[in-house]
């Protein structure tokens, strides 16, 4: 590809790799001020109980302990990311009357050190009384299920309808109809850095939070809410986070206690989450159980879908909804469907909640339905390629009421995969490649937070030496964001990334933004990040041109730090010179830009879209069932890559996260206990396990991205589990409807597979 | 969190076993703790007292004698054992098994002794060394004894070793003449431990199976000998209907219990793929040798 660009698309290193590969870079986890108190929080050993009465006198007779804190010392209010409903606001992060889930919060304690808090917990004596449970959807949807929520009828939290074109009629139309029914599972996120947060509230009526979130603006307005405080006396510090994957935008038991901690001693505490309680006691990816029934026509053209999914959403909302409603929305892409209908349907049990993960609901969605498509295509004798290109989405569709798509590389995509297929020639009996298209959205058009700021913005201001404070409220998790910006900012001021401090993750000093989730902020914060270099570049433009005098039609431009003609590049001024001139002609205010992001008239879901194909190379053992994954091979069109290397980490790590959900990474829960709350049973791909990665880049351009860009890396944990399931298919002829899928699966598909045919033979 | 205890880290055996023969009512021996701290960290274990014998330079050896076999001592590291030249040429097999016990890191620390007192069904060097008829030095301040390792596992997470002995040594003898031994285990991940495991040593007289030994490794509470399976094969000739029936036999007499990971059914029925998998390797390599 030709590179117009001076920074964008050359391999950028992060700008804060240094710092963390040297142990400099500080975690909340590292975080320590003068007279920190540590809490530990007492949880539930319940799936379903009342709270009768908690007594901490015990425990705070026990030297060290500081203060106690349950439900009653709060102000009790439900709170959630929904804010816009008040209906979907149903979490006490400290309940009052009554637990839903093991491992839920009950009380918290303070105390000088780490482990009296801990021996603290032993001594505070509950009194529950215990109610019956109910764990799965199917049963909890029950008339006379127990409730988990007073006066929820049938545990209904929120269903979600999608629909267009006339649905029967199209089924009407078609050749041949397929209905299945798929199961998928839980996954957690398995943050490196697990829940964490220093609070410190001081006399000033002030509160400051180091927290571990994706959103600190998010984490500020839901403190303010459930603390009774306004949003601007809250400080919340994110400067580094060892990742979120969807699993910390939300108000988490780290972050509400030790404030309420904090608040009742004045004195900092610090809550850091064991790999247990982050296993048992935050909030997972969602399980879904998924009806599809798709028509098609002979030759393979799609006429109609309709999908049911009933997901399980454990004890509170968190981002459930929203993943209900892209759940079915991606469910349907990238295909174009003359009819669609979908209905979703989220209920409570009293198992850990189910919220947002990487992929937002699209990956169970992939699974089911790219499966499907190639047993249609095996069903009715077509090439599944052919099939994918044959109902594929296009350059300015429209998926009727949705959506608009402004770049698509989905043909293109289409057609490398097919050439890499060819390329691995005839593979051994065992193994076999199955791909799955799939697409995502570049940040969501969601305000349900409900704030009046935009969704994205950046201030640049320049120094008199010309290097760039850039302040952004963009999140960085470890995918990179800062580096994105700093690439962005440098691009467009026409400097060099080493010229670029990003600042980040500090309430107090950085603009607000809606933070790390959706894959939005390579676009959103993007867009906003070069609409205020491209302002302060025009305050240096007009200084420059007064000064260079030529003839007004002509444009000036900066590139690598030379400010000059665009006709003529020779013909130029340095730029350092150019900042501490213009400074004086200024009365040495600083050259300062704005820039901000709010998406209008792009449909209901996303300003632009990702796409992509994947190719999985799978083999079966099939004595055993155990699945092994030798390639992961990825057509991908994310538009303008900004960052190639940033390109492939998150390409590797979404791979890792999702050939992990396909086939190991599972949560069992037995009476509400999740049975392998440690990394000896749970398992997530190491090293020997990862297949290589190859990716193919398609060359697009989006109209609505900061220099073409649109998401990448979210997008990518959708097609994979899909993809793997289609390989093991083409290797056995099983049909896999479960995932993850897991060899003991595998070996018993097999021997039904085989008394079926027996039975065959018999008749 | 870890309960705390007081760190002893005696500088020679004898001051380890008289530290041992005085503690040894709440005492524990950590020997690179790759497992111990895990159980330690969970709360499963807690001790007031820990002595560290890792640094034991004298119990840290490997050698080999053509009459007497294999010494390899207590302290000495997985890494060590993976990397000896003279394990590689004389018993392969433990070094393929030690290539895919855990990771670099835990071989690094991990030693055979601590490995072999933890007595865990699922650890790696147990059924291949009980394939390969090894027996385990251990010593207290007053006798030294050695246990074969047929005899040294007991029960779930319980060795033969009295309360105030350790383990010194491993003792591996000559493999006869016409002998393979082979290991491999049933995982997701290929640095965990199995899910199950199977060692097999074969000796052959001619065509014919002469000896045979099958060690089965997280089939039971303990590392156990598939001997109905060894029973079958001795004085036969190697075909698929006897690998089959063989397999079978270690299927039915094995007693693994279910978890998350494997239905007790599955567990049998891998026990029996491996089992086949395994006689059939060492009988071919034997056949060879």
């Amino acid at each position: 590809m030709h590179n117009k660009y001076s920074v964008i698309n050359t391999p950028v290193h992060n700008v804060d790799g240094i710092a963390k590969v040297t142990g400099r870079a500080t975690y909340t986890f590292d975080v320590q001020l003068p007279g920190m108190l540590y809490g530990k929080i007492l949880r539930s050993p319940h799936p379903h109980a009342k709270i009768l009465n908690i007594d901490a006198t015990e425990a705070l007779k026990l030297p060290g302990v500081k203060a106690v804190v349950s439900g009653k010392d709060t102000l009790g209010i439900k709170q959630g990311i929904w804010r816009r409903y008040k209906e979907l606001c149903d979490e006490q992060v400290l309940p009052m009357d009554k637990v839903r889930y093991i491992g839920e919060p009950v009380a918290a304690v303070a105390a000088v050190t780490e482990e009296i808090a801990e021996q603290a917990l032993d001594l505070i004596e509950v009194e529950y009384e215990v109610l019956d449970a109910v764990y799965e959807p199917f049963d909890a949807i029950k008339k006379g299920a127990p409730e988990v929520h007073e006066g929820i009828e049938r545990n209904l939290n929120v269903t979600r309808h999608i629909e267009w074109g006339d649905v029967d009629e199209a089924f009407d139309d078609a050749d041949y109809i397929r209905e299945d029914w798929f199961k998928c599972g839980g996954q957690h996120h398995m943050c490196m850095e697990t829940r964490a947060c220093v609070s410190s509230y001081t006399p000033e009526k002030r509160l400051t939070v180091y927290a571990s979130t994706q959103a600190p603006y998010y984490t500020q307005g839901l403190l303010a809410g459930v603390l009774g405080m306004r949003e601007g006396d809250i400080r919340v510090i994110a400067p580094y986070v060892g990742g979120g994957f969807g699993g910390k935008f939300e108000l988490d038991g780290a972050m509400f206690c030790s404030a309420v901690l904090s608040m009742k001693l004045f004195r900092p505490v610090k809550i850091v989450f064991t790999r247990e309680e982050d296993l048992i006691a935050s909030k997972r990816r969602t399980p879904m159980f998924y009806y599809v029934r798709t028509g098609v026509k002979k030759d393979g053209t799609f006429c109609a879908r309709e999908s049911r999914v009933f997901t399980n959403g454990g004890a509170y909302t968190g981002m459930g909804a929203t993943a209900l409603y892209l759940t079915g929305f991606f469910h349907s892409f990238p295909y174009k469907w003359r009819g669609y209908r979908y209905d979703g349907y989220r209920v409570y049990t009293n198992t850990m909640p189910s919220t947002s993960m990487r992929g937002f609901g699209a990956p169970q969605a992939m699974f089911c339905s790219e499966q499907q498509i190639d047993w249609i295509a095996a069903d009715l004798g077509l090439d599944p390629i052919e099939v994918r290109r044959k109902n594929g989405h296009t350059p300015g569709y429209e998926v009727p009421g949705q959506a608009f798509i402004g770049s698509c590389g989905l043909d293109q995509s289409l057609d490398k995969i097919e050439e890499w297929i060819k390329s691995r020639g005839k593979l051994p009996a065992n193994r076999a490649i199955g791909i799955s298209a799939a697409g995502f959205m570049s940040g969501g058009i969601f305000n349900w937070f409900d704030t009046p700021y935009s969704f994205s913005s950046a201030v640049v201001t320049i120094n008199e030496d010309g290097t760039v404070e850039l302040h952004v409220g963009c999140q960085d998790i470890g995918q990179g964001s800062n580096t994105t910006m700093a690439i962005i900012c440098a691009e467009t001021l026409g400097v060099k990334v080493e010229d670029v401090k990003v600042h980040s993750g500090d309430t107090d000093h950085c603009p607000a933004d809606l933070g790390a989730w959706g894959s939005r902020q390579t676009l959103m914060a993007g867009n906003a990040t070069k609409m205020a270099a491209a302002e302060a570049k025009r305050q240096l433009l007009e200084f420059a041109t007064a000064k260079m005098g030529p003839n007004i039609v002509y444009d000036l431009d900066i590139k690598d730090r030379w400010v000059h003609l665009v006709s003529r590049p020779e013909k130029g001024l340095d730029y350092t010179q150019v900042v501490k001139e213009a400074l004086r002609g200024k009365e040495g205010q600083r050259i300062m830009g704005r820039g901000f992001y709010t998406p209008h008239r792009k449909g209901m879901i996303s300003p632009a879209y990702s796409y992509m194909v994947q190719a999985v190379e799978a083999e079966i053992d099939e004595e055993t069932g155990k699945i092994g994954v030798v390639n992961c091979v990825t057509a991908h069109d994310c538009g303008q890559p900004i960052n190639p290397i940033g390109l492939i980490g998150q390409l590797e790590g979404a791979a890792s996260m999702a050939v992990g959900y396909g086939y190991l990474e599972y949560m069992p829960f037995e009476d509400g206990k999740m049975m392998n709350p440690n990394l000896v049973d749970y398992k997530v791909i190491r090293a020997p396990e990862m297949p290589e990665c190859e990716v193919i880049e398609i060359d697009t351009f989006e109209p609505e991205g900061p220099y073409g860009a649109k998401e990448a890396g979210e997008g990518l944990t959708n097609p994979t589990a899909a993809a793997l399931g289609n390989a093991i298919f083409h290797a056995t002829g099983l049909q896999m409807k479960e995932c993850p899928i897991l060899p003991e699966a595998v070996l018993n598909a097999f021997k039904e597979k085989r008394e079926k045919e027996q039975e065959k033979k018999n008749a | 969190m870890i309960h705390d205890f007081t760190y002893f880290r005696p500088g020679t055996a004898k001051e380890a076993l008289s530290l041992l023969a005085e503690h040894k009512d709440d005492c524990k021996v950590i020997c690179g703790g790759q497992s111990l701290l895990i159980v330690m960290r969970q709360g499963l274990v807690a001790t007031d007292n820990l002595i560290d014998i890792k640094r034991l330079e004298e119990l840290n050896y490997i050698k080999f004698d053509s009459t007497e076999g294999l010494r390899i001592g207590a302290t000495t590291t997985h890494r060590t054992i993976e990397k000896s030249p003279l394990v590689k040429e004389k018993y392969g097999v433990l070094v393929s098994m030690e290539n895919r016990l855990a990771s670099i890191q835990v071989r690094n620390w991990g030693t055979i002794g601590g490995n072999l007192a933890h007595g865990d069904a699922a650890g790696d060097p147990a059924p291949v060394l009980m394939a390969l008829n090894a027996s385990v030095k251990v010593g207290s301040a007053q006798k030294e004894r050695v246990i074969p390792i047929d005899d040294f596992y007991v029960d779930l997470f319980e060795t033969a070793l009295e309360q105030d002995e350790i383990v010194l040594e491993v003792q591996v003898p000559v493999p006869a003449p016409k002998t393979a031994t082979c290991y491999s285990k049933f995982n997701l991940l290929s640095s965990d431990q199995g899910i199950i495991s199977v060692g097999a040593s074969v000796t052959l007289d001619g065509n014919a199976c002469k000896a045979v030994r099958i060690a089965l490794g997280n089939a039971a509470a303990t590392v156990m000998r598939a001997k109905k399976a060894e029973e079958i094969l001795i004085g036969k000739t190697l075909s698929d209907a006897l690998l089959e029936e063989a397999g079978q036999a270690a299927h039915d007499e094995c007693e693994p219990v279910a978890d998350i990971h494997a239905s007790e059914e599955y567990r049998r029925h891998l026990v029996k793929v491996f089992t086949k998998r395994m006689v059939k390797q060492a009988w071919e390599q034997a056949s060879k040798a």
